[in-house]
């Protein structure tokens, strides 16, 4: 089920009803959530709640004995299953196609002439989210870094808890898990906050993404021809915008969503297009991944704790797989290069050639952030090499000769809203939509809100997917 | 923080604002109307699981769509048809879904518009492709899509605001097709598509008829007109060769499952008419095809009953003329027994 659809809406007025009625107990509102987590999942394909209750019932197990066992093999043993597990699901669902292709592709080098065939089987939505969730739960257990899930039903739920099981935030344990222990019900205010997060979010998602830039996105990115260089920045940055806007977009209605439950799940984004650097970058960018990705496989792979190679090895191997993590395919691995060679340049300047950033280099910085950043949306967005090689040759070459594809119109829509977005973002890097708020009139904040909803409702939107399900 | 206070103003204002823009475009002469959605061609596409052998499904493009009622069939035949015929769309992709993926084996009538029937096989063109991803749409829509479309559904029948058809027509009042609308200078080397108006009246089950507009507004019609003028210049080559061969090896499968077939050439006329004689002439493209098909076949400018019908914008029938033709052909096809009236059976 998409927050952009009429169902859900029903769905979660069904739910928040169901939620504050006082007909049932606190344990009986979680199974209800449970019950609407798995309804809200089966909606797009009933079979693959299987595999969620697998994922649920493999790490429910291994988190039980991992709380009771002192045998460090038995131990590793289940922390092994549960990883073999999840990642099983992962690479069976998600890189089996990539794995036999590249398999293929080197036989075939040595001229044996395999025939592979894909077996085309469907991506389950929000896999990798929700397999990388359950196994922090295990690794943490492992680690006795959490406390065991005090029922089944609570753990289940933390799995399965429908605001943001397909696309994040990827939540620990220890800060979901025990909200589920005592009572939740949202304040007025919270309650009202969270209407307003989901009105921010779906603005975002609709508005933003899907009509006013994803048009431009798909042009530039699906012409076959080798386009003015003005043509693919403008698609590129497109790109930019949509990816954040669809990506931000579904963690605040995720967030809003809970919190008018009364559970709160932690930011995901901070204006991440006014980073000063790449390190930057990460702690506003997917920041439950990013800190996953650092605390399950940057410092087990030795983080900085053994000399700087090392460390720069660690850290390209991290973004390598974070780019796999994004999809399988090649592109990916190297939008993820291209990240880990940024943030190993950005530690050599560090060390080498360090200045001290104030107000009037900062923003230059920004910007020269923002830049790198879209050269690597140029690989991800693009679905084969060929595409991003004649994009990132338009960029830089120039090429007056290329096709002009996109009508004034759209460049200069396309032009002032990123504009906006960057400048947006500059202007709230260090604070949060919150302190805004409670500086700003309730009329002015009123008026704004109401805007949004008439945005939303005139641009209608066809119910596009969000780009992050696919991952 | 008086979130309270900023509610009451966001709801306020949301309704006030919401309210004028559906007061204005019903001041404009908009009116709601059904959008011709894949989601309403999945309903029609899943009755053919449980079609009979007495059953009569329409494919074709937007003539088989426009000038064939289906209310006007089932009076005469006692038999609500199966109208899956699209705009745009080869009738190829979807006779082949018919043949392989179901048990059908009742009546198929083909629309054939030339430039359409024999334009490609080739999966990324537009009248392949469009028809094809209502295929794939059918095949993987979802729970909740099927729900979103039936909650959709009396929305759209009481608000105009309800229109973002997925054929994004120019006089389409979402924000997208209104931004799509501005134009400052021409920066594009390609020719630009003179603008497109929604022409058709979309009802449930899956019919389509001429807004009166398109016979009443002759600038209107015009406007029509030189789309399909656009078209006519910017389209490739047929592809006779390989069309036919796709065709006659699914009709092949077809008939083998007892399965009848018919091939309609609805009427065109004007420019449209001149620019079908020059590029597709019937006894190159429709005589070869119906004598290779070997199966009943009804050609306008064959039958008297036909000859005197004239399409406003040159490809479609009023809504008028579309009831006279379906009961027309209706009457033939009971006369040769092709059909039977299920209500006198």
């Amino acid at each position: 089920m998409l927050f952009n659809s009429l169902s859900f809406l029903l769905f979660l007025i069904l739910v928040l009803i169901l939620y504050y009625t006082r007909l049932f107990s606190w344990t009986n509102k979680k199974r209800m959530l449970l019950l609407a987590s798995y309804v809200f999942y089966g909606m797009w394909n009933p079979p693959l709640v299987i595999l969620l209750w697998i994922s649920t019932l493999v790490d429910w197990t291994a988190g039980k004995k991992l709380a009771i066992e002192d045998n460090e093999r038995k131990r590793k043993a289940w922390l092994i299953l549960s990883m073999v597990v999840n990642l099983g699901f992962l690479a069976f669902f998600k890189y089996r196609d990539f794995l036999l292709d590249n398999f293929t592709t080197v036989v075939n080098s040595y001229g044996y002439g395999y025939q592979s065939k894909p077996m085309d089987i469907i991506l389950p939505m929000g896999i990798s989210f929700y397999t990388f969730q359950t196994m922090s739960y295990t690794i943490d257990m492992y680690k006795r870094q959490t406390e065991r899930a005090k029922t089944f039903l609570d753990f289940a739920l933390y799995v399965t808890f429908f605001p943001q099981l397909v696309a994040g935030p990827i939540v620990r344990a220890k800060d979901l898990i025990s909200q589920f222990y005592e009572e939740k019900k949202a304040t007025a205010n919270q309650f009202i906050w969270g209407v307003f997060l989901l009105t921010i979010g779906l603005f975002q998602k609709i508005v933003l993404a899907d009509t006013l830039l994803s048009g431009t996105a798909d042009t530039v990115f699906g012409s076959d021809k080798l386009l003015h260089g003005l043509d693919a920045w403008i698609g590129t940055i497109a790109f930019s915008g949509q990816i954040f806007f669809d990506f931000a977009g579904y963690s605040t209605c995720a967030i809003g969503i809970a919190l008018m439950l009364g559970i709160i799940l932690p930011d995901n984004f901070r204006y991440p297009y006014a980073s000063l650097g790449f390190s930057d970058l990460w702690s506003r960018w997917h920041i439950s991944l990013s800190s996953w990705l650092k605390d399950y496989l940057y410092i087990p792979l030795g983080g900085n704790r053994h000399g700087i190679i090392r460390m720069y090895v660690a850290l390209m191997v991290t973004m390598l797989l974070g780019g796999l993590w994004h999809g399988a395919a090649w592109t990916f691995i190297v939008w993820g290069g291209l990240h880990g060679i940024y943030l190993i340049l950005e530690k050599l300047q560090k060390r080498y050639v360090p200045f001290k950033i104030t107000a009037w280099n900062g923003i230059l910085l920004a910007f020269l952030t923002f830049s790198c950043v879209n050269i690597t949306w140029v690989f991800f967005r693009s679905r084969k090499f060929d595409t991003a090689w004649n994009m990132i040759k338009s960029m830089f070459y120039a090429q007056t000769e290329g096709a002009k594809i996109l009508d004034t119109f759209t460049i200069v829509k396309v032009s002032v809203l990123i504009a906006i977005l960057f400048l947006c973002h500059w202007v709230m890097r260090d604070t949060s939509m919150k302190d805004v708020s409670l500086k700003t009139k309730p009329w002015v904040l009123g008026a704004f809100w109401g805007i949004m909803v008439f945005l939303i409702v005139i641009a209608q939107g066809s119910g596009e997917q969000f780009i992050y399900f696919q991952f | 923080m008086q979130l309270k206070q900023s509610l009451l103003i966001a709801a306020a204002l949301s309704i006030i604002s919401i309210t004028s823009w559906e007061l204005y475009w019903r001041s404009q002469g908009y009116y709601p109307t059904l959008n011709d959605e894949k989601a309403l061609w999945a309903i029609t596409r899943s009755k053919v699981e449980d079609a009979t052998k007495e059953d009569v499904i329409i494919l074709g493009s937007s003539r088989a769509y426009f000038d064939i009622q289906i209310n006007e069939w089932e009076k005469l035949t006692g038999k609500q048809p199966l109208q899956l015929a699209s705009t745009g769309s080869s009738p190829l992709p979807t006779f082949h879904d018919i043949v392989n993926n179901t048990s059908f084996n009742g009546t198929v009538i083909i629309g054939v518009t030339p430039g359409l029937f024999f334009s490609t096989t080739y999966p990324e063109a537009s009248p392949w492709k469009r028809p094809q991803s209502k295929v794939d749409f059918y095949k993987n829509r979802t729970y909740a899509q099927r729900l979103n479309y039936q909650l959709s559904v009396p929305l759209q029948k009481k608000l105009v605001l309800m229109s973002a058809d997925e054929e994004e027509w120019s006089d389409d009042i979402d924000l997208k097709s209104l931004l799509k609308g501005i134009q400052i200078g021409q920066r594009s080397t390609d020719p630009i598509m003179p603008p497109f108006y929604n022409f058709g009246d979309v009802s449930i089950p899956r019919n389509i008829k001429m807004m009166e507009r398109t016979v009443t507004d002759t600038a209107f019609a015009n406007s029509i007109i030189k789309v399909w003028h656009f078209f006519g210049k910017g389209s490739p080559p047929p592809d006779k060769k390989s069309t036919m061969s796709f065709f006659m090896k699914d009709l092949k499968r077809f008939k083998e499952k007892n399965g009848t077939v018919v091939l309609v050439r609805c009427p065109s006329s004007g420019g449209v008419r001149m620019g079908e004689n020059m590029g597709l002439p019937k006894t190159d493209f429709w005589d070869e095809l119906v004598s290779q098909a070997n199966v009943k076949a009804y050609h306008y400018e064959d039958l008297e009953q036909f000859k005197h019908l004239k399409c406003p914008e040159e490809s479609h029938l009023s809504a008028k003329d579309a009831q006279y033709f379906t009961s027309e052909l209706a009457k033939i096809m009971l006369n040769e027994g092709i059909v039977s009236n299920s209500k006198s059976n």
